[in-house]
């Protein structure tokens, strides 16, 4: 009998402690499955066991090829051994076409993304609205020998842009990450197809200031003449290559404050125009929708309209090539477009100023240049020493032609209305219209008289 | 005669059937063929118009005098077709006639011509009200003052035997001398470049785990349907059912809540432990469970065996091919799903990914290499395609009778 | 034998009188502890947790009271919980250990026991190898199948070891060392001697068990595990839904109740009539809310039809008009292929197996495939039209035009490319359902037909198509829910997956991309059950049309 009830008091007490763990466990585990995630399970900790006190940083950011995914696994493993105390592991990231952007937001909210990531600079603003990704304002304003004027305007706008104050540059309270990288857009072209159709090299004619919307139609007429499955521009099926046209004719996706739509203006539907033209007149370009990129490599379109992220796939090309910068508008003004992505923190992260240190070391000039050597970048830093550089990397030899994008004089204007606005919104609607235009289906009158009421939804208002 | 006519009749409706069968099995393998060709092609192979089925290389060929081996090309000399070597290609070509007779062109190399006047001091015409430069074309020895009306380029083929011989013709528009060649390495590349063979094997993992696990949950579920009477069997039976009807993207939201809360996130158990019971699998098994002879059972509970025993011992052995099917069922649905490892699975964490995934990002990362991609999408089909070729006689037979009794 | 004395089976069931109310005391303070802990946590799984505490708590008061009382069903009742208990303990104890995450580090070492998996299946194939053999000596078909059994025997060894299984289990324990875990494995004790301890013969005679109780206990048991698993995660998550429903869930903060207004955001749509058919949206409706969707030209006049979301209704009428082309598409060709292969000709089967290939291949991959098949410069399907069109063109001296269409990125064409793929896809299978459909047909039928001058026509119309009304019916819902839930054909295809002009947006990869590019799970979950119904509905009206032809039979 005593035996029992020592046997019940026992049992008792074991399962109090028990069931008091189970219903009201939710933490425990939780903190357990934590663990876990940092500390990789047994046999994989074998492989790849951080030094014991180092802090273990992920960092992201988005190759297109495997070339790329080697040169951010050597500069990880080469800051790795530079930072003290801080351990990396690169993860690769998905490709354009694979969501990228989209796949962070989902680990952010599971609370599995890496400490550091790179997302396109027409993100920032989202992700920051969101309380997504880290203010980092006061750590780099305790850290020697920074300001936002190392690094490019454009993107640095963006970048130290204060949205409860408006305020942006050196002092506005944000500083949302660094640019990884800028470019531009350039023609490429195929030498051998304006050789053959015995047109003017636009290089030339770049050069000696005759290259204009008349010259560059001249060579695409005359090597479309070659074949009918030779073309001679070609661009990729959406609203981007549009904005070189519209800013070269002299309009603009906004009004000068960026708050409301400015596509309906006379200059902007006149650069509209030029491109339909381009499509359903002269029908020089190869059909919109379809990549140009395979029949530019096949050595079928004489000219196409592509960024710097290009190049390492055309240097495999077996034809004679180079780059040339867009042609002048009407006016004789110049036009481009500023592409630019950053490294940003997550907001969760646990080690925000190691995170820092990192996003700092990853948009050193050094680096920056390990990373546009591979050709598919552009340093972001303002540097003669950079952009020297950068002109050694060839193919191709005419590299000025991106750094003349880049240029104030080009008038590269930043994409979406981003902080007054919603980039994602402005996509899904501009994707569409531009569509229809240029494949005939809607008339530039017809874009003119609706795009502003549905493009100013996608403003904050 | 009539016999005669009859089977001409026959022969020509047997011979009509199997054109439609055949045709309609052409339709239906083309794209396999199409996938495994331009799996084994080079890249500039893939993007050639027409497209060709069997995979080609270009022929080079070593000549005296080259230091690289040269590409080979068809030219005609004289009707006669010939394989030649191309040795220079961009060379500059005007097009030149006499101001007075534009129509009678002829070809010359620019650096064969010379300005009329010299360079500094070029004669000109007016053509068409046009100013145009004056050039000593020589044709037929004599040296006639011409006009350039167009520019092109030809290259310059030779043959590889007597390098002497020469041919000028455009390039582009000639044709290569090509040899079918395939290459198996492409697929060494697609499986170390892209974590394909991790890829493969855990989707290898995760079938295997959610086979045997849908396997063992729908068994037991199947016989308690089918076999166990107890109280609210059948209402939960007809709630099972009207389940089967629900589609999967309605839990999806849910689902992935869940996997946040429990920590799965991004983990391999995310793609299995959710996947293992299903009201699918328990409702085939219930079906087959039924038709099972009562007798036999009540005979071995008479002889003091327990409801396991029966199951393990009698029940399963003879429904051998109903596992099959389900299994095969299942191993194809684990082995295709997309949507929920595309949610769950963090496209940065290739330990993870299934096959389905890898492709997802190959097809961004390798867009310019479609015989990559395609070899990617081989080795996701293939296996299936294996796995239904071993167990098609059970597989089609019961497809068809699961579909008939449902 | 050993007896026991009713002292003892008195004892027992006061102490599982004891431990019923000691189990619902602690449930209580497993949920005061809940709700006071400070660590944060959504209130849906408060709530969760707190209504199954509650249900075990009451439950297990009242199944003390019967123990009490000696009544059967307070046996069934402490079975219930301790097994609940004990099956809780155990996953908790699996988890603690982490052996749920730990698949992922199997994935990384799996590959190296690939091989030995290799030789366990050449073991089992040698095994069963006898059974194909004609041979009658019994020694040699044992020796044969303890040669399997051996051979199966060491490749699963040498597998285990492959894939580090001793790492993993030292692993696990080393995990399990800690509160929680040593909890969950005291829990898995405690309850598992309960659960003995009322299963035991004497103790439930006590209780007065009956006939029929032993099935019931069964029945439960085997059902278990599926049902746990299908409650959690099928039958819960459907709640779940239904509830995110009526939030603005967005996975990032703490949802909150918002009742219809994610259904009214869905239905809130305009009619206008327009004066001329180029009237301009903003002059009819409130452009500020609406978006323009589509637009219907009558004559000089026409109709606009505005939404608020318009994505959803863009989304809403491509799934339609893909489930009303890929339908019928792989059900008709379907319904031809099995009535000429059933023909009962030699390589038949042949044919009925390469249909049937395409159905088994992963989505994603054809996809790939097609992809490069439509393609308009170089890809084989324009090839093959300009091929067909420069033959009639020759032949009859015409003059066609070679359209170029532009597959994928022509909105006119775009979801005509997906119809496609989908209907090669379910085409055989389809195939295969109809031929099983048509061997079902009694031959008598026909022979009676035959007999009564029918044409072949005749019997097709007459005998084949009433008697496959069943699998016609089964064919075409399956293929219309399947056909709803487009998604990957369309995700892999194109690029935007929207396609050109949103031409190819579907509802479920609206729902995608609501619910996991803008984060407005709430919102996805409304359009998940608005794609519920309207497949609901769909059936519902298939089911009527089958049930009213299949009365108008008989």
């Amino acid at each position: 009998m005593k035996n029992n009830l020592l046997m019940k008091l026992l049992s008792l007490l074991v399962l109090a402690s028990f069931v008091l763990a189970a219903c009201g466990g939710p933490a425990p585990q939780a903190s357990a499955t934590e663990e876990a995630m940092t500390e990789a399970p047994a046999t994989e900790a074998v492989t790849e066991a951080p030094a014991a006190d180092d802090v273990a940083l992920r960092w992201r950011t988005r190759p297109d090829n495997q070339e790329e995914i080697n040169v951010y696994s050597q500069i990880s493993s080469e800051l790795d051994a530079q930072l003290d105390g801080i351990s990396l592991t690169y993860e690769p990231g998905g490709s354009e076409g694979a969501n990228y952007q989209d796949q962070l937001r989902a680990e952010i909210a599971a609370g599995t993304a890496p400490d550091v990531f790179w997302i396109p600079g027409t993100d920032v603003a989202d992700f920051a609205t969101r309380g997504l990704i880290l203010n980092a304002a006061d750590l780099a304003g305790a850290t020697d020998g920074y300001t936002a004027e190392n690094f490019y305007a454009g993107p640095m706008f963006h970048l130290t842009y204060n949205p409860e104050t408006g305020a942006s540059g050196d002092g506005s309270g944000a500083v949302w990450g660094l640019p990884r990288d800028v470019s531009t857009f350039a023609l490429y072209l195929n030498l051998d197809l304006i050789a053959e159709a015995g047109a003017a090299d636009p290089r030339e004619l770049a050069a000696n200031g005759e290259w204009d919307w008349d010259a560059f139609l001249d060579v695409a007429q005359k090597t479309r003449a070659l074949g009918p499955d030779i073309y001679g521009y070609g661009a990729s099926a959406w609203w981007g290559p549009y904005g070189v046209w519209l800013n070269a004719s002299g309009g603009g996706f906004f009004t000068e404050d960026r708050t409301a739509c400015n596509l309906n203006s006379e200059e902007s539907l006149a650069g509209l125009e030029f491109q339909r033209s381009l499509y359903q007149d002269f029908d020089v370009a190869t059909p919109y929708g379809e990549d140009p990129e395979p029949p530019f490599r096949a050595g079928n379109v004489a000219m196409f309209q592509n960024g710097r992220w290009a190049t390492p796939g055309i240097r495999t090309v077996d034809f004679n090539w180079d780059v040339v910068e867009l042609p002048n508008g009407p006016q004789g003004t110049p036009g481009n477009w500023l592409f630019w992505g950053a490294y940003v923190i997550n907001a969760n992260t646990e080690h925000p100023e190691e995170a820092w240190a990192l996003v700092q070391a990853l948009t050193t000039a050094e680096t920056q240049g390990q990373v546009s050597a591979l050709g598919a970048n552009i340093p972001s830093r303002v540097s003669q020493e950079a952009l020297d550089a950068f002109l050694t990397f060839t193919p191709p030899d005419n590299n000025q032609a991106f750094l003349n994008g880049i240029a104030p004089d080009a008038n590269p204007t930043a994409e979406g209305p981003l902080w007054a606005g919603s980039w994602p919104e402005f996509d899904k609607i501009m994707g569409p219209a531009i569509q229809g235009v240029l494949t005939g289906a809607t008339s530039v009158e017809q874009f003119g008289a609706t795009i502003c009421d549905e493009a100013n939804k996608a403003f904050n208002q | 005669m009539k016999l005669q006519s009859y089977r001409l009749i026959r022969f020509l409706n047997n011979f009509f059937i199997y054109f439609v069968l055949t045709l309609f099995a052409f339709i239906m393998l083309f794209p396999f063929m199409y996938m495994l060709s331009t799996s084994f092609k080079i890249p500039a192979d893939t993007f050639r118009y027409p497209p060709r089925m069997l995979p080609r290389d270009p022929v080079t060929i070593e000549v005296d005098g080259f230091e690289k081996p040269l590409p080979l090309y068809y030219v005609e000399i004289n009707g006669e077709q010939k394989e030649f070597a191309l040795a220079q290609s961009n060379i500059k070509i005007g097009i030149y006639a006499p101001a007075d007779n534009l129509s009678a062109t002829v070809e010359r190399r620019l650096t064969e011509v010379k300005p009329t006047g010299g360079a500094t001091n070029q004669q000109t015409v007016v053509v068409n009200d046009k100013e145009e430069k004056l050039f000593d074309v020589e044709v037929d020895g004599q040296i006639i003052p011409m006009i350039l009306i167009s520019q092109t380029t030809v290259g310059e083929f030779i043959n590889p035997e007597n390098p002497d011989e020469k041919v000028s013709q455009n390039v582009r528009l000639s044709t290569p001398v090509e040899s079918i060649s395939w290459h198996p390495e492409n697929y060494k590349q697609i499986v170390e470049l892209n974590n394909m063979a991790r890829a493969l094997t855990n989707t290898a993992l995760v079938t295997i785990l959610v086979v045997i696990g849908q396997l063992v949950t729908s068994v037991f579920g199947g016989y308690a349907f089918a076999r166990l009477k107890f109280p609210g069997r059948d209402t939960l039976f007809v709630f099972y059912l009207g389940t089967i009807m629900i589609p999967f993207v309605m839990l999806i939201v849910p689902l992935y809540q869940l996997m946040v809360v429990i920590g799965w996130t991004d983990r391999l158990a995310a793609l299995i432990i959710p996947w293992i019971f299903t009201a699918y699998g328990t409702f085939l098994m219930r079906q087959h469970f039924i038709t099972f002879p009562k007798e036999i059972e009540e005979a071995a509970l008479l002889d003091g065996a327990s409801r396991f025993q029966i199951l393990k011992n009698i029940i399963i052995p003879a429904s051998v091919p109903a596992l099959a099917t389900q299994a095969t069922f299942t191993f194809l649905y684990a082995w295709n799903s997309f949507i929920w490892p595309l949610v769950i699975i963090n496209v940065g964490n290739e330990k993870n990914h299934v096959l389905t995934l890898a492709l997802n990002v190959l097809r961004g990362r390798a867009s310019d290499t479609p015989n990559l991609i395609l070899a990617g999408a081989a080795i996701a089909i293939i296996p299936p395609l294996i796995v239904f070729i071993l167990g098609q006689r059970f597989f089609v037979e019961s497809v068809a009778s699961s579909g008939v009794k449902g | 034998m050993h007896s026991h004395s009713s002292e003892q089976t008195k004892l027992t069931l006061h102490i599982h009188f004891v431990w019923r109310i000691v189990f619902a005391f602690l449930m209580i303070v497993g949920m005061y502890v809940l709700w006071t802990s400070p660590a944060e946590r959504e209130s849906w799984q408060k709530i969760i947790v707190t209504v199954v505490c509650s249900l075990a708590a009451i439950l297990s008061i009242y199944g003390a009271t019967q123990i009490n009382k000696g009544n059967h069903s307070g046996r069934m009742i402490a079975l219930l919980l301790d097994y609940l208990g004990f099956a809780t303990a155990l996953v908790m104890a699996l988890n603690t250990g982490e052996i749920f995450i730990g698949i992922d580090a199997l994935g990384q070492t799996f590959p190296q026991g690939i091989p030995y998996l290799g030789i366990v299946i050449v073991g089992y194939f040698l095994g069963s190898l006898d059974e194909y053999l004609p041979t009658k000596k019994a020694t040699s078909e044992n020796s044969l199948k303890t040669v399997g059994r051996w051979i199966m025997l060491l490749g699963g060894i040498l597998f285990l070891w492959q894939i580090e299984a001793v790492n993993g289990a030292v692993y696990f324990f080393s995990k399990l060392i800690q509160p929680l875990g040593i909890a969950s494995v005291i829990a898995i004790i405690i309850f598992g001697i309960s659960l003995w301890s009322m299963s035991r013969p004497h103790i439930a005679q006590a209780l007065g068990v009956k006939t029929g109780h032993e099935q019931i206990i069964n029945g439960w048991l085997f059902l278990s595990p599926n049902l746990l698993g299908f409650l959690i995660f099928f039958a819960g998550p459907l709640v779940l839904s239904l509830y995110f429903s009526f939030t603005d869930s967005d996975a990032f903060n703490t949802p909150n109740w918002v009742g219809f207004d994610n259904y009214a955001r869905i239905l809130n749509v305009r009619f206008a009539l327009l004066e001329t058919p180029t009237q301009l949206a903003r002059e009819v409706v409130d452009i500020k809310i609406y978006d323009e969707v589509d637009r219907f030209v009558i004559g000089n006049t026409g109709i606009l039809f505005a939404a608020a979301d318009k994505f959803f209704w863009l989304a809403l009428r491509n799934t339609l008009t893909f489930v009303l082309f890929a339908v019928p598409l792989s059900v008709i060709p379907a319904l031809i292929l099995s009535n000429v292969l059933n023909s009962k000709l030699p390589g038949m089967k042949f044919f009925r197996a390469v249909y049937f290939m395409p159905s088994i291949a992963a989505v994603v991959g054809i996809a790939l495939v097609w992809q490069w098949l439509y393609n308009a410069t170089i890809g084989y399907i324009n090839y093959f039209i300009t091929l067909g069109i420069e033959f009639w063109n020759n032949l009859f001296n015409l003059a066609i035009v070679d359209p170029k269409i532009q597959w994928v990125s022509d909105e006119r064409t775009a979801l005509l490319a997906v119809v496609i793929i989908a209907a090669w896809q379910t085409m055989g299978f389809n195939t295969v359902l109809f031929l099983a459909g048509l061997q079902n047909i009694p031959g008598e039928l026909y022979e009676a037909a035959t007999v009564d001058g029918a044409g072949a026509w005749d019997k097709f119309w007459g005998i084949t198509l009433p008697m496959l009304a069943p699998t016609t019916f089964y064919v075409v819902s399956t293929t219309t829910i399947q056909a709803m839930q487009v998604f990957e054909q369309v995700f892999i295809l194109m690029n935007p997956p929207e396609g050109p002009n949103n031409s190819t947006i579907t509802l479920v990869l609206y729902l995608y991309r609501s619910g996991f590019q803008n984060f407005q799970q709430g919102y996805a979950s409304a359009i998940a059950w608005v794609l519920f119904i309207v497949i609901f509905g769909l059936t519902l009206i298939q089911f009527q049309r089958q049930r009213r032809s299949s009365i108008y039979e008989s």
